[in-house]
């Protein structure tokens, strides 16, 4: 049997959760930006090749929030991995990181959480030096739904993690 | 009855499934989709994996709101409630609200749109401010940079003319001279542009004479224009005001931009200038300043163009090497001081443009008179020491030349900040010439740690050779304790200025 494994993506509205999901999922992408409203989700089985088992990912893409403390609990009920995202392009979207990951720490405790940082194809190397103390220690991923880049290991090693 | 109008009435968006603990459906009534019976509800949709996690109690209930439910090829979005009713019977309840939260996804759309372009521009905003930051910057510190090696360049080509010459080598000098001077020039214009872009540019406000400031002017461009044997006419209005009040450093900028302008563009026949009174009303003066020449004159679609920095047309590249500014920076410095300008021309008809600017009139003080040079010398009555403290070997090397031929003076060279104080102390100093460039060193600490020290080595004459010509850092060296700024680049009249005014 197949374990199932709960997986909310959170942050900002229009910060890429969506995106990155589509990547992952159907390995699609798309230029137009629609908002998402409550919940959609959507399902994958991976392959853990660690230890050759297999692990189906139940991915909830959340609505998002500018404020994290605004999202419906009822969606984070079971929850067993969380996915914050925030988009690098947009400081606005990661200016009160730390507080927000203090609130899931907080109250979903020994849930494990990555952080990332989306739309790395549209900053330099500079820009994120530029703000390594805001990212530093906690940005463990920084990815691109555009180009695929890291997509794929955000979620595998979340699901390791899970497993 | 009430039943029939139920029935006639009743809104069919709402499915009711009932499932066992397991998950597996007992029963559902299918309105909006067929489920298979005993199946397991899990496979219907993900979203039902949730129940897995839930701990469900008994006569407890589970809401969920805004659950998108794609079936086969229909999407809904639906309000979603769980009730656990009785050992092993579950009510899932599925309303559909498609309709109701597609208008609200339209509206969210408008508004997160909204916030995330505002959001954009602003960060675009920031950039472009941080960038043009950057530019004024870069050009401030590298009009800098360039200020030790002209003032080197003018000062030993001053030198050189005064000694033993042949013809030809003073014509050669005179040569270097003119070039130190353009160079001059357009890095102060393009200092000018920094300081226009930044908002730094702010005019002064002193009493002036316009009459030596005029003669200065025409006796300088005289020179200019009579070597490119071109006639040069000047007229001054007998009822023009001697002293006015007003920012005269930038008035000669806009009448020698000007005359520059005139001197490029004409290869042959007059170049004139006419400085007259246009009325004096409300303590102020309105004056008329015309600059007009016989050159190759401007296109009409052109004459706007021509105010435009760095804007430059065919006819123009093909006539001066210059960079586009001298005409920007003579409007943008009219229109600061209230005035206007105007531009007349036609292609190989000449141009000639007009300027009216108001100044504040002011009585005739005698006190307000420059001293010469020669006058101050007077006042000396035995040698005096200078101490320079400056790195630059070319600043160094300039002043030692220049004091060394006008003699009187002993001069003392001190390249670390550090040596300063003791020196004063330890030595008899009339004067120090102090450079704000010194590597490691701020002149405004020095200037203050000397202005600490005991009375008798406190009031020492400190004259700061400065890069910085923004009003504000004058200011904050006036405010350390400086007698007096001697801007970058200088030449051999403004440093003996100085030197005399200050000395014993």
């Amino acid at each position: 049997m197949i374990t199932s494994k709960k997986i909310v993506l959170i942050g900002h509205f229009g910060v890429g959760k969506t995106s990155l999901i589509r990547r992952f999922v159907e390995n699609t992408f798309s230029e137009d930006y629609k908002v998402t409203i409550g919940v959609h989700i959507s399902k994958k089985t991976i392959e853990i090749s660690d230890n050759k088992t297999s692990v189906s990912l139940v991915i909830w893409d959340l609505e998002g929030q500018d404020d994290i403390k605004k999202t419906r609990t009822s969606y984070l009920l079971g929850t067993h991995g969380f996915i914050y995202v925030f988009d690098l392009s947009r400081p606005e979207t990661f200016k009160n990181l730390k507080s927000e990951l203090s609130f899931l720490s907080e109250n979903y405790k020994n849930i494990p959480v990555k952080v990332v940082g989306n739309k790395v194809d549209l900053v330099n190397k500079a820009y994120l030096t530029q703000h390594t103390g805001t990212f530093k220690p906690l940005v463990e991923f920084f990815v691109s739904a555009k180009t695929g880049s890291r997509v794929e290991s955000l979620f595998s090693k979340l699901a390791r993690e899970l497993f | 009855m009430l039943d029939n109008y139920k029935k006639k009435y009743h809104k069919h968006n709402f499915q009711y499934i009932l499932i066992d603990d397991y998950g597996n459906v007992i029963e559902s009534d299918d309105t909006l989709f067929f489920i298979k019976r005993h199946c397991k509800i899990q496979n219907i949709h993900p979203f039902f994996e949730i129940l897995e996690n839930l701990n469900i109690i008994k006569n407890e209930c589970f809401e969920f709101s805004c659950i998108h439910i794609e079936f086969k090829t229909n999407t809904f979005i639906t309000d979603i409630t769980i009730y656990s009713e009785k050992s092993n019977e579950n009510l899932i309840v599925i309303e559909d609200l498609t309709k109701h939260y597609n208008n609200y996804q339209l509206t969210a759309q408008t508004r997160n749109e909204s916030i995330i372009n505002s959001q954009v521009l602003e960060l675009k905003n920031e950039y472009l401010l941080e960038k043009e930051a950057f530019k004024n910057n870069f050009i401030a510190n590298f009009s800098h940079q360039l200020r030790n090696p002209i003032t080197a360049s003018i000062i030993f080509s001053e030198l050189l003319i005064d000694s033993d010459l042949s013809s030809d080598q003073k014509n050669y000098i005179n040569i270097i001279k003119s070039a130190n001077r353009d160079l001059k020039n357009r890095i102060e214009d393009v200092l000018d542009l920094s300081k226009i872009e930044s908002g730094k540019l702010i005019l002064v406000d002193k009493v002036f004479s316009l009459e030596e400031l005029l003669n200065e002017l025409i006796e300088a461009y005289k020179h200019l224009i009579t070597k490119k044997n071109l006639e040069f006419n000047y007229i001054l209005d007998p009822k023009l005001p001697e002293y006015l009040n007003g920012d005269s450093y930038r008035l000669k900028q806009i009448v020698g931009n000007l005359l520059d302008n005139a001197i490029k563009f004409t290869k042959k026949g007059s170049i004139n200038l006419s400085v007259s009174l246009n009325y004096e009303r409300a303590n102020k003066a309105n004056i008329q300043i015309a600059v007009s020449d016989t050159g190759i004159g401007i296109h009409p679609e052109n004459h706007e163009l021509i105010f435009v920095r760095f804007k430059k047309f065919p006819s123009v590249i093909e006539n001066n090497n210059g960079i586009g500014l001298g005409l920007s920076i003579v409007r943008y410095l009219v229109l600061k001081m209230n005035g206007n300008i105007n531009v007349e021309s036609e292609v190989n008809g000449g141009s000639k443009f007009t300027c009216n600017i108001s100044f504040k009139l002011t009585r005739y003080n005698k006190s307000l008179k420059n001293k010469l040079v020669e006058d101050l010398k007077g006042n000396l009555a035995s040698k005096q020491s200078i101490l320079l403290v400056e790195n630059a070997e070319l600043i160094q090397l300039s002043v030692l030349k220049i004091i060394a031929n006008e003699g009187g003076f002993y001069l003392n060279i001190i390249t670390n900040g550090n040596d300063v104080v003791p020196h004063i102390i330890n030595h008899n100093v009339d004067l120090i010439l102090l450079s704000n460039t010194i590597e490691g060193f701020s002149a405004m600490d020095i200037t203050t740690s000397i202005r600490n020290l005991s009375k008798e080595y406190r009031k020492t004459p400190i004259v700061v050779i400065s890069s910085e010509v923004f009003k504000e850092d004058l200011k904050r060296f006036k405010q350390a304790g400086a007698n007096a700024i001697l801007p970058k680049p200088f030449d051999k009249k403004s440093l003996l200025e100085k030197i005399y005014k200050y000395v014993k």
